[in-house]
Formats: C-alpha cells, structure tokens, sequence
C-alpha cells in the first residue's frame, strides 16, 4: 500500500480557502482582511482571479493558507485555560488584533509592492 | 439634471448607511450626528426597520461604564477591530468593525454587551482624548483606559482579573442584545452591504 501523499486533501483544503476568501472579500473586504489575516490588496487580486487560475493556484500539493499567529499566541487561543473560560478566549482575541498583519504579497505587474 | 441625480444617488448611500445603522440597534443621537439625512426621514426610516418609535432621551455620558470589568473587554474587543478596518468611509468603518465585533462574541457564544450607540460613544471618547488604548505591560494586548493611564505599570483586567469578574453575567445581560438578537436581519443586512460595497 503506498502511503499517502494528502495530495488531495491539500488541494481541496486550498480551494476552499480561495473560494472563501473570494466569497468574504466580494462581501466585504475591510472585514475579510481583519478574519482571514491577509492584506486587502491581495484580496483584491484574490477576487480577480477566475475558477480556472484558482484550481491552477489550488494545485502542487503546498498548503496555501499558513499560521498567521506566533507559537505563544497560537498556544493560547487553543485554551489555555485560566479561571474564566470564556474570559481566557476573548484575552487571547484581544492579542490576536493586536499582531500586526501580513502586507500585501501580491506586487503590481511590474513586480513592485503596491 | 445630471446633479439631480447625483442628489439622488447620494441620499440613496445615505439611507442604506442609516438603515444598516438602525438594524445594528443604533439611537436616533447617532444617526442625526453621522447620516446626512433629515430628522423626519430618519425617525420614518427608524419606524420602518424596526417597526418603533426610536427611543426618547439622552444617551449616557460617561467613560465610567468603560472601565467596569466586562464592558471594558468588550470595548477593547470592538475598539481593536476598529482600528484594524481600513475603511475610508467612518460611517462604513463603525459598521464593519461592529459586525466583526457581533460575529466575534457570537463565534465564542458570548453575549454582546456593546451596543453600537456605546461603541460610536467608545470612539467619539477616544477621539476627545478623554479615553486611549494602553498596552498592558504583561500581555501586549492595547486595551481601553483612561487619557494619560502610564503604560509601564499598567495591567489589564483579563491579565488581573478581579475576583468577581464576570460574576451574575447572567442578571447583566444587556436588554439591547436580545433584542438585537430577536430580530432576524442577519442575511438581510449582508446582502446590503454587499450592494453597496460591491
């Protein structure tokens, strides 16, 4: 039996990234870019794209999508746990805005940062 | 003729602003301070969304209740998001960091304790300087304060919460969060945001 690759699974996990993230940002981008942690520009860019280039930028069994929060921040928002549940989740929201976010990645066509 | 339609087009954006605002759960002071529209149409626009009279006297004027244990963390939640969304509009920028505040609270099943009106009250305060974000000096998290609270010894309520934090939630919830919660406009609402923006 060979063993799996999760080729699959990745490319699927990543075309649902994309699509959602075009839905959210055709919705509205100001608070797509604060959910999905990713600059307003690239969502931009993101909406531009048609299905063909997605399933294309889907593909390659790399993960898209990545961690967009530190070790210790990530640790938290898993639960750890203090007196108040519900207190400990929002402290660790609270910090989570507090982390700056990504600048755009996705440059003009003459390759420069926007 | 051609500016008459702008007019038109204008008082249109107007009105979509003002009954995304009334369907948040905003009071008439907000609207009159932040559409540009007439008293008489925003109270008829008020009647029509939520089908009552907007409610009669003066908003609470005080930075008190933003520093009680429960509130300041919901505030600091809004305010955070506020400063996050970049949005040209102000208008547009309260509302979408108001809907990322509910959509927040509402993905951890908190109730929200945070009106509209108090959070537009939460911005007018920091814009006058009589409140600002501080830092905590433990966890790095910007929570709201009093002006000038010095940031080197200052320590959050959730860092140091105090011992009857987040005791009787139950009794406190807030009367406009159920209502708020009661109304069905969620799928609604979106779809005018997205006829504006989109």
């Amino acid at each position: 039996m060979p063993a799996p690759d999760f080729a699959e699974e990745i490319r699927e996990l990543n075309l649902n990234f994309l699509i959602l993230a075009q839905r959210m940002a055709h919705d509205n981008v100001a608070a797509a870019a604060v959910k999905l942690g990713v600059a307003e520009e690239d969502l931009r860019w993101l909406q531009t794209l048609s299905p063909a280039k997605l399933v294309r930028l889907a593909q390659g069994a790399m993960l898209v999508p990545q961690f967009r929060f530190d070790g210790a921040l990530l640790k938290q928002l898993a639960g750890d746990v203090g007196r108040d549940e519900a207190a400990a989740q929002l402290h660790a929201l609270i910090l989570a805005q507090a982390k700056p976010r990504k600048s755009p990645i996705v440059g003009d066509d003459d390759g420069e940062k926007t | 003729m051609a500016k008459k339609l702008e007019q038109i087009e204008a008082d249109a954006q107007e009105i979509l602003i003002a009954a995304e605002l009334i369907r948040l759960g905003a009071r008439m002071q907000l609207l009159e301070a932040e559409v540009v529209l007439s008293r008489d149409r925003l109270m008829k626009l008020y009647k029509q969304v939520r089908g009552v009279s907007p409610p009669k006297g003066m908003l609470p004027f005080s930075t008190d209740w933003f520093m009680s244990w429960q509130p300041n963390v919901h505030s600091t939640l809004f305010a955070n998001f506020w400063q996050q969304v970049a949005e040209t509009d102000h208008r547009r920028r309260l509302i979408t960091a108001y809907q990322l505040y509910l959509d927040t609270v509402d993905a951890v099943q908190i109730e929200p304790v945070l009106s509209i009106t108090r959070a537009w009250t939460l911005l007018r305060f920091l814009n006058a300087e009589l409140l600002q974000l501080t830092p905590c000096s433990q966890c790095g998290g910007h929570f709201v304060t009093h002006a000038y609270e010095p940031a080197k010894t200052f320590v959050c309520g959730l860092c140091h919460m105090p011992s009857r934090a987040g005791a009787g939630q139950e009794n406190r919830k807030h009367r406009l969060a159920a209502a708020q919660r009661s109304l069905p406009v969620k799928k609604n609402r979106r779809r005018v945001a997205s006829a504006v923006t989109g």
